[in-house]
């Protein structure tokens, strides 16, 4: 039975992430962006709301509904995370992008192994290491190599991009064992923070998400374990590959989800701004075609929204979502640069105010949104792979 | 709780809707175009699957409406053709604002002839909303009813009512004079004829031939009272409106998904410099922003006839199927107009249908 409504459980999980992100969010919002960084008591906070706190309960209680819902609560609370502040989101203690690979291609052993340590109450971060100067969303010519020398991988090469690189405890590295197998070579790895030879190198200076921390890392001869080896779940040529893309089909939606928050949370403050701080004299002709062109944005971040839904709802029920999960971060990502873009120029007039710090940073956050986890045109040609499963589309 | 996927039930309708789109409404659609309106007998097909006569089975119906359930219907017609989809919905509109609002005898004057097994499958309704000042939304609605005594006195205009001509009931929506908001709308059935009231037909349409349509005057037209259809302000006018729209947005991701799937398949055989087209980034990504934009806005459709099936408060239901018939309006019109690119040369050729759908798809406003 189709149904856009959300369940009691659902709702609460929503509601819980959005109190969050007004209490604990919007009041450093402005403050972290400027500064690059990021209070302790901030890390703390999140600990304690995430991991002790009514999450924790609304998680319970929702896993007690009969059917799978980890992507769809995740989303609920990433549009709301995002809404506070989607810098702050990705620095929230915990597995993060490390988590997915892990459960998805690794053993319950090492399940346990690896994410068990961060239910310790302390503060752990963990990092996805897949990017490559040069090498973008076209993995096969990834040169960061991994060879099996004895009992130990020996781990070499250069990663960038990476979110909360010089603080994770682990490192979700993939690397090839073969370069000439191309991407079905590939494989994801565990390297422990701790590591010889896992040296932090920049720390990057960007436009938008600016206290998110987006870190290079080199890797020279990091020794690691053989059983660091993420192949739990499947030991075919395929399993590294589709792990790093299996990820992706989870993640996108999540990325999806962040660009709604950013999006709504511009659409509302633009809203209000017109309500309460369009200058004076402002001809009232111009000011219904604000009103006109901000419906239509929110029309356009309902059917943003629908489409996260759909695609972490498929992912929940296990059906392949390639195609919906590329839709859902293509279509929010183009909508939040064009939500920001349009929030700038609205709020142009007038005088300088929090409302417009607000919107600037967020229309520099947005653009990235267009761009990570595939850009806007890697998007594309997911689903038109998928629209054209018999054409060979390079 | 979300979910996304349709009850077997649900299914089944949609499948056999499915199949008459495309063995009956995808062959006749040009032939309806050029004549100006639907077959017989298709009409008839329609009727005896029951597609066509959702009031209760008092009534002599298959079954009172639901909107999401005809939201899925709707969504076949529109696929199978356009023009003809809005033939049937205009048509059956009618019968279904009376079923929504009328009182016991306006139901049984009204629909029971549509249940008719000889005759009732060349019975038209209609329903009159936009007005040659306005599109199809409720705060465009400015022609005025007044009653006096035992007569309504109707002022204003009304434009692109389908089978209007020869309707029975001809359901007008229209606005109680001196009101404002959703409480002072009200619906009245019209006769054929009334002194201060001319209808025209439209001729030489740029889409949606195949629903032949008129456009009412009303001068000071006086109608009788009884003609009223429930109160004003009645939670069933909203209820009609807004469904109304609803399925346009539905016929409207119909008309759309023709479209993408049409000029797909023409990528995947159009050779050119030795390749499919479809494996040019140029055309595929065409094709993956159609997609995409259809699925977003099928889904704002949806989501408004759950809540028109739900029975949310009048104020949001109107926001929702507007927004969700804005929006399918949208890409049917951009998703038709690329389908046209893609084909290219072809596409402007009256030997493929998307011509007629871009015709169709912009008529839709």
């Amino acid at each position: 039975m189709i149904d856009l409504t959300l369940s009691k459980s659902q709702q609460a999980a929503r509601d819980y992430a959005h109190q969050v992100a007004l209490e604990e969010m919007r009041p450093i919002s402005l403050e972290c962006d400027r500064s690059e960084k990021i209070p302790e008591s901030f890390f703390w906070n999140m600990q304690r709301r995430f991991w002790a706190g009514a999450a924790g309960q609304a998680r319970t209680q929702a896993q007690e509904e009969s059917e799978k819902q980890e992507n769809v609560l995740s989303i609920l609370s990433q549009e709301e995370m995002a809404w506070g502040d989607a810098a702050l989101s990705t620095a929230i203690p915990g597995p993060g992008l490390a988590a997915p690979p892990i459960l998805s291609q690794g053993t319950p052993e090492q399940q346990m192994r690896f994410l068990g340590p961060y239910m310790d109450g302390q503060l752990h971060w963990g990092a996805l290491a897949l990017t490559e100067p040069g090498i973008g969303s076209d993995v096969a010519g990834m040169s960061t190599t991994a060879v099996l020398d004895g009992d130990e991988w020996v781990i070499n090469g250069h990663k960038h991009y990476i979110t909360n690189g010089a603080r994770a405890d682990l490192v979700v590295t993939f690397a090839t064992i073969d370069k000439s197998l191309g991407r079905e070579g590939i494989r994801p790895f565990v390297v422990p923070k701790e590591t010889p030879g896992l040296i932090v190198g920049r720390i990057e200076e960007k436009m938008g998400l600016r206290a998110s921390q987006t870190a290079e890392l080199i890797f020279e001869n990091c020794r690691i374990p053989k059983d660091n080896l993420l192949s739990g779940r499947e030991s075919s040529k395929k399993a590294g590959f589709k792990a790093a893309m299996g990820t992706l089909d989870a993640t996108r939606p999540m990325v999806g989800a962040l660009a709604v928050g950013i999006a709504r949370a511009a659409y509302e403050t633009t809203s209000e701004w017109v309500c309460e701080e369009l200058p004076k004299g402002f001809p009232l002709q111009k000011r219904r075609e604000i009103e006109d062109e901000l419906e239509e944005f929110r029309q356009k971040i309902e059917m943003a929204r629908f489409l996260v839904w759909r695609a972490a709802w498929m992912a929940d029920r296990r059906i392949p979502n390639s195609k919906e999960a590329s839709m859902s971060k293509a279509y929010a990502g183009e909508l939040v640069m064009k939500m920001t873009a349009a929030a700038v120029r609205i709020t142009a007039t007038g005088e300088s105010s929090e409302r417009k710090h607000f919107i600037n940073k967020w229309f520099r956050d947005a653009k990235v949104f267009d761009i990570f986890e595939g850009t806007a045109q890697i998007q594309r040609l997911v689903i038109a792979r998928r629209l054209f499963p018999e054409i060979d589309i390079p | 709780m979300l979910n996304f996927a349709p009850t077997e039930e649900q299914e089944e309708i949609r499948n056999l809707a499915h199949s008459i789109a495309i063995e009956q409404l995808r062959p006749q659609g040009r032939s309806a175009e050029k004549r100006g309106d639907i077959s017989l007998e298709l009409l008839h097909t329609l009727v005896q699957t029951g597609l066509t006569t959702p009031f209760p089975e008092s009534l002599g119906g298959s079954g009172t409406i639901e909107a999401l359930t005809y939201t899925l219907i709707a969504e076949e017609l529109g696929f199978g053709d356009g023009g003809l989809a809005m033939n049937v919905t205009g048509s059956l509109m009618g019968p279904v604002a009376v079923l929504l609002t009328g009182d016991e005898n306006q139901q049984g004057h009204y629909i029971m002839p549509f249940s008719d097994e000889q005759e009732g499958y060349m019975r038209f309704g209609s329903f009159a909303f936009a007005e040659h000042t306005g599109g199809y939304s409720l705060a465009d609605v400015n022609a005025t009813a007044r009653v006096e005594g035992e007569r309504v006195i109707v002022n204003g205009t009304k434009r692109d009512v389908i089978h209007g001509g020869r309707s029975r009931p001809r359901v007008v929506l229209l606005r109680l004079e001196g009101t404002t908001g959703l409480g002072g709308l009200c619906l009245l059935a019209i006769p054929a004829q009334a002194e201060g009231m001319h209808i025209r037909s439209d001729t030489h349409k740029l889409g949606l031939s195949a629903a032949p349509s008129v456009s009412f005057t009303f001068v000071n037209a006086a109608i009788a009272a009884t003609n009223l259809l429930g109160k004003p302000g009645d939670g069933g006018v909203i209820q009609a409106a807004t469904l109304y729209a609803i399925l346009r947005g539905a016929v409207a991701c119909g008309m759309a998904r023709a479209a993408f799937e049409y000029a797909r398949d023409y990528a995947k055989g159009r050779i050119a410099f030795g390749r499919p087209i479809a494996s040019y980034q140029g055309i595929a990504f065409i094709a993956a922003e159609m997609a995409m934009k259809l699925d977003a806005a099928r889904l704002l459709v949806w989501r408004a006839a759950t809540s028109w099936d739900r029975g949310v408060d009048d104020e949001t239901l109107v926001r929702e199927a507007e927004a969700a018939q804005h929006q399918a309006i949208e890409i049917a019109k951009s998703a038709t107009i690329d389908a046209v690119q893609i084909l290219g040369g072809a596409g402007f050729l009256q030997d493929h249908p998307v011509e007629m759908w871009m015709r169709d798809a912009a008529a839709m406003e």
